[in-house]
């Protein structure tokens, strides 16, 4: 209940649009009533007056009639237009709505779920909540006011009637309902789940083909999706068996409804108190007013789904944020310099401390490295110093500012990165490069792609700036793409520059060449690296060796040697 | 074969459950007939005759029955409906993958893996409603109105002639409004895949955009695509209501003229037809039951109507499954001789050339001779073809000329299946898939037992860090195992490679993302696992192929050069360049291994 009440929340800014659809949905549905009972009544008076020769106004009948079929064509035309516009301006701001609070998760929280899975939250999740506007929503309204409005209509004829009829109507449209979504909530559940479960698979199995077919195990995960798959439609046939059978059963109380009717009206016109045509009316409208009540169980067999659906978008959009950004403007650096003030951290359940009383001053303009091996915490610098986490004690400083005092955005503003981890976009060069600041020239894209050594080799590609680079850039090897990561970091101009490996996984001769680049764009900024490697050091002013998250060594290139033999010879068995 | 054929061709896919529903449905068109005429006679008695109760209780029990019937027959009719499609789903949804499997890696680097994500899930989902709706309202539409005609003209061929007249209009008026909507409708799906490949790419991206302050940038694009897909699919759904108001409009039409042409004659009143037309009397009776039956007439027409879009839909999705599926493997007749090869494994290279795309050669008459138990390792920059050369030898690729030779077998007559059961691969960037660290080991081997699990990651030197966790091997990983380092990731790719045992053993730049001290540890393992094998090293860093038999430097799809490293690095060639090029960095793991291991 308390998510339903979220979500209506969600929907408000659009509730003048939804209550134009209710409406809409409203008049059709007493249009169609009334065209079928009118004819019915229209029908019987005129056989009966035509039987006893007397005179009757049949231009009335006749207009109601016309007008109600012309009401309910056009209505429904309208209902329907409405409540779609109406659905997609909400799909499309829940959207922006759920990316808005996505995006201050990443990379911190969201390294535990499974892009695939994000991508079925963001497409199919908030797709699946437009059921509670169409399908649940709208239904409901429509079917309470004209429930009401058709139990009125039926008091005037005879009150029994109006008790019988409307007791059918709740058989239907509430009894059958609840019935219905209790049966649908947990294959509702499940549904998500291995429609989740068969997307990973297909993206495992897809985007992993290569090890797969390898190694043979091919027909395994063929035969994965395929189970999944099958489970998929297993329960939906379960919920499809479920929604047939009240489909059925809300015939069976109209027809219900209709049959009782017919044993309580007989003798109302046998004894007088009904006029004989008007049992012709009400047998119609008994069959057609039962239209209300019909989209009800299904409505509320989806609301399972629905509310899964829910629940899996409020699980991410609920997540904290790893870092809280401060209330306030973020202060202005007076200088570039970095300082880790017996920094200390460690990431949520580990059982030490990733980084610990890490003390490091980088004067503006000079060059630092952090060199350990895996796990020894240089990662961790870069994600603290960039504010992805922030440290659990001691603090790091830009220009003497804490960085704690800054919003994300606005610091990372002073820091470029180039890493081997860049993500290339699936979208054009230029537009890949457009990333890194959008207001760029064709002329500064040129010069920072000079500078990184990728300019003659894009300008030789037929569509130059314009060819598109594939799915996380598969058509650009690992050189071009780190050429671009500092064509990128040119563009971005930003004082500080942090280095990860960035000749990592590069042959001899497309190092020198991006060595070469970053030395350019190294000029007059603030230089931090990280690496593995302890040798070619020679170009950084002081080198800080780590190991287990603790300082090994400290001071310039010449205590490398020694430190990392040390760490070697600690590790030896 | 046009999309539309072709989704009718996959019919026999459903079974029989979808001719049970066609059957079932008729039935149920059926009863509604009987039943409209029950409900006439009850009416016409009681306000004609004058009858109570008593006179007509045998029709009401009738009429009840007939309820029960009916609603029996929905219930059933739903859920054939449903099996048809269900049956229909997991057939291509296997069918098509197998393909895309078949079609292989050499395939799929051309295509957006997200699209074609879409089209396996919710693609194939979109042919639910073709199968279990739409293909059964467009058989009853040819059925019940015919059923219906002939219980109205004998009695009253007059309204039995309007409804004749009002039903074709519906589905000429529908295709004049609908052609247009197919192509709008085509857009609109690719518009979806493309909204769907774009998200995942910002997902996959989103920490590149937060460096680049560009992710609170990307907020606008979302709603713009967004909002851009509400624009289009509105179009879309427009002319679908209109389409579905225009029938609304006739078979409301043809009730009204019905209804007036009844009442008119009851009434006495002359109607507004010809003289020389004779028009027939009708009794209150015959009137009733015919105006009953006119809405139940254009039923399956309006019901095929909202049916349409359900087509629309199929169709898009069948677009794209017949593209993967008409696609034909690189191989196109497939090797079928098993390995004859013991081992260990020699191969052969033989003047072979591939090309990527027409006159650009990447390969340019390559020969390389790998003898069996050796190390041997390729060397070259990058766009020289090294990774060409392990697609080939993997068999992601075919030649375009020359051959390769496994022992003095062609590769292209042998199994490839049989083939790759004697190969290992580490590649440049393994992936973990879903599942347990144990699973990922078990890759190539799922019948591998714990302990040999654990005796493979104890000689890629994976065992620590697997084994430090409380869950061990049990432990889950995420995709590109999240959690995991680079490193660790690789040893568990080497892992893999121990588990299989495969005499011939395939290394992408195994040792790239390590630090040294992991760098020995995959180093010693590499070195365990040369042993009674042949090993192809495809590496950039230098100091990782010392240790190989016979290094092979590729320039721009040609060998260069060949030998050990003291010869080569003492000739004036590429190798000796790079080395150069290389400085000291190589030289500085190198010698810290040489140090470490002489301490």
């Amino acid at each position: 209940m308390k998510d339903i009440l979220r979500l209506l929340d969600l929907f408000r800014p659009y509730r003048g649009w939804m209550l134009l659809g209710t409406l809409a949905a409203i008049l059709t549905l007493i249009a169609n009533v009334m065209l079928m009972a009118a004819s019915g009544w229209f029908l019987a008076a005129m056989a009966t007056a035509g039987a006893a020769g007397v005179a009757m106004n049949y231009f009335t009948p006749a207009a109601m009639i016309r007008g109600s079929a012309m009401l309910r064509t056009g209505g429904r035309y309208a209902e329907r237009l409405v409540n779609h516009e109406a659905t997609f301006r909400l799909i499309a701001s829940l959207r922006v709505w759920f990316y808005s609070h996505l995006e201050p998760l990443a990379p911190a929280r969201l390294q535990q779920y499974h892009s695939g899975d994000l991508l079925s939250r963001i497409r199919a999740d908030i797709d699946a909540l437009d059921n509670l506007y169409v399908r649940v929503l709208v239904p409901v309204v429509v079917a309470l006011a004209s429930t009401l409005i058709f139990g009125v209509f039926l008091f005037l004829f005879a009150p029994v009637l109006a008790l019988t009829g409307l007791i059918f109507l709740l058989l239907a449209g509430v009894a059958l309902p609840l019935w219905s979504q209790s049966r649908g909530q947990a294959p509702g559940r499940r549904i998500t789940e291995d429609e989740s479960e068969l997307r990973t698979a297909v993206i495992d199995g897809i985007q992993g083909m290569a090890e797969l077919t390898v190694y043979g195990v091919t027909e395994r995960q063929a035969h994965r999706i395929d189970d999944l798959s099958r489970r998929l439609v297993a329960d939906q046939a379960r919920l499809s068996s479920d929604h047939g059978l009240t489909l059925a059963a809300v015939g069976l109380c109209a027809s219900l409804s209709l049959w009782v009717l017919l044993w309580l009206a007989i003798p109302l016109v046998r004894d007088g108190q009904l006029m004989p045509p008007l049992l012709a009316m009400l047998a119609l409208f008994t069959l057609a007013s039962f239209e209300a009540v019909a989209p009800l169980p299904q409505a509320f067999q989806l609301l399972g789904r629905t509310l899964a659906a829910a629940r899996r978008l409020f699980d991410i959009v609920d997540t904290e944020p790893a870092v809280r950004e401060p209330p306030g403007l973020s202060p202005q650096p007076k200088g570039f310099d970095i300082a880790f003030d017996r920094v200390t951290f460690g990431y949520p359940k580990a059982a030490r401390p990733a980084v610990a009383d890490i003390v490091l001053h980088i004067p503006e303009g000079t060059r630092a490295a952090v060199i350990g091996a895996t796990g020894s915490g240089k990662s961790t610098l870069f994600n603290l110093l960039l504010r992805f986490w922030a440290p659990d004690s001691g603090a790091i400083r830009i220009g003497g500012q804490d960085i704690a005092d800054f919003h994300g955005d606005d610091l990372r503003r002073h820091i470029a990165v180039v890493s081997q981890h860049t993500h290339l976009f699936d979208a054009t060069i230029r537009e890949n490069l457009l990333i890194a600041n959008p207001d760029a020239s064709q002329g500064a894209i040129e010069q920072a792609c000079r500078v990184a050594q990728i300019h003659d080799f894009i300008a030789e590609l037929p569509e130059g700036y314009d060819t598109w680079v594939g799915e996380t850039g598969v058509r650009m090897s690992g050189g071009q793409g780190r050429r671009i990561a500092v064509a990128r970091a040119l563009l971005k101009d930003a004082p500080i520059l942090l280095l990860d490996e960035p000749t990592e996984g590069l042959d001899a001769a497309t190092e020198r060449d991006l060595m070469q680049a970053l030395d350019r764009l190294m000029v007059g900024r603030t230089v931090l690296l990280i690496t593995h490697r302890p040798a070619g050091l020679d170009w950084v002013d002081q080198v800080l060796v780590l190991d287990q998250g603790r300082e090994l060594a400290h001071g310039d290139v010449s205590v490398v040697p020694q430190a990392t033999q040390a760490a070697l010879l600690a590790v030896k068995p | 074969m046009s999309v539309n054929n072709w989704l009718k061709s996959q019919r026999p896919l459903a079974g029989n459950a979808l001719a049970f529903t066609v059957w079932l449905n008729t039935a149920n068109g059926l009863l509604a007939i009987v039943q409209a005429w029950c409900l006439a006679v009850i009416l016409n008695a009681v306000i004609f005759a004058g009858a109570g109760l008593t006179e007509i209780q045998p029709w009401l029990w009738s009429l009840l029955g007939l309820f029960a019937l009916r609603a029996a027959v929905v219930w059933f009719a739903e859920r054939t409906a449903f099996g048809a499609a269900a049956g229909v789903r997991v057939a291509l949804r296997d069918r098509v993958y197998r393909h895309l499997q078949r079609l292989g890696p050499g395939y799929l680097a051309n295509q957006r893996s997200g699209a074609l994500v879409e089209t396996l899930t919710k693609g194939i989902d979109d042919l639910e409603g073709y199968y279990a709706r739409f293909l059964p309202a467009m058989t009853l539409t040819m059925i019940l109105p015919l059923a219906i005609l002939t219980a109205v003209l004998p009695m009253d061929w007059l309204a039995g002639l309007v409804l004749m007249v009002t039903a074709p209009m519906i589905p000429l008026f529908m295709i004049l409004i609908g052609s247009g909507a197919e192509a709008r409708n085509q857009r609109q799906w690719k518009q979806l895949a493309r909204m769907s490949a774009h998200f995942l790419d910002v997902i996959q991206g989103l920490t590149t955009l937060k460096l680049f302050g560009a992710s609170r940038r990307e907020v606008k694009v979302v709603a713009q695509i967004s909002d851009d897909y509400r624009v289009s699919t509105m179009q879309v759904l427009r002319i679908a209501f209109l389409s579905s108001a225009v029938l609304e409009f006739f078979a409301t039409v043809g009730i009204a003229i019905v209804a007036v042409f009844i009442g008119f004659r009851l009434y006495g009143l002359a109607l507004p037809v010809p003289p020389w037309l004779a028009v027939p009397d009708v009794t209150f009776l015959q009137g009733l039951f015919v105006l009953m039956l006119a809405p139940e007439f254009y039923a399956p027409l309006r019901n095929l109507g909202t049916q349409y879009h359900a087509r629309l839909a199929a169709v898009a999705a069948a677009e794209q499954l017949i593209q993967v599926l008409e696609a034909e493997p690189a191989q196109s007749v497939p090797g079928t001789e098993p390995l004859a090869a013991g081992r260990p494994l020699g191969v052969r290279f033989e003047s072979v050339r591939f090309s990527y795309e027409e006159g650009r050669d990447a390969l340019q008459g390559l020969d390389i001779e790998i003898p069996p138990g050796q190390r041997i390792a390729l060397v070259g920059t990058s766009g020289a073809g090294k990774t060409t050369v392990v697609n080939l030898l993997l068999g992601f690729l075919t030649p375009t000329g020359g051959r390769i030779l496994i022992g003095e077998q062609e590769l292209s007559r042998i199994d490839l299946d049989d083939w790759r059961r004697h190969l290992a691969w580490v590649p440049q960037q393994p992936r973990l898939f879903q599942g347990s660290i144990a699973d990922n080991i078990r890759l190539g081997a799922p019948e591998a037992s714990l302990d040999a699990v654990r005796e493979s990651a104890r000689r890629a030197r994976a065992d620590q860090f697997i084994e430090a966790p409380p869950d061990g091997y049990d432990s889950r990983v995420g995709e590109r195992g999240a959690g995991l380092s680079g490193g660790q990731i690789q040893r568990i790719a080497l892992a893999r490679a121990f588990l299989r045992d495969a005499p011939l053993v395939i290394l992408d730049e195994a040792t790239a993302n390590l630090d040294p001290e992991s760098e020995r540890l995959v180093q010693e393992g590499i070195d365990d696992l040369a042993r009674d094998r042949t090993l192809l090293v495809v590496a950039h860093r230098l100091a990782t192929v010392r240790r190989a038999d016979r290094i092979l430097v590729l320039d721009q799809g040609r060998i260069v050069e060949q030998g050990d490293h003291a010869t080569l690095a003492a000739a004036h060639g590429l190798y000796a360049r790079m080395i150069a090029a290389y400085g000291d960095a190589g030289q500085g793991v190198a010698d810290l291994q040489d140090r470490s291991k002489g301490s």
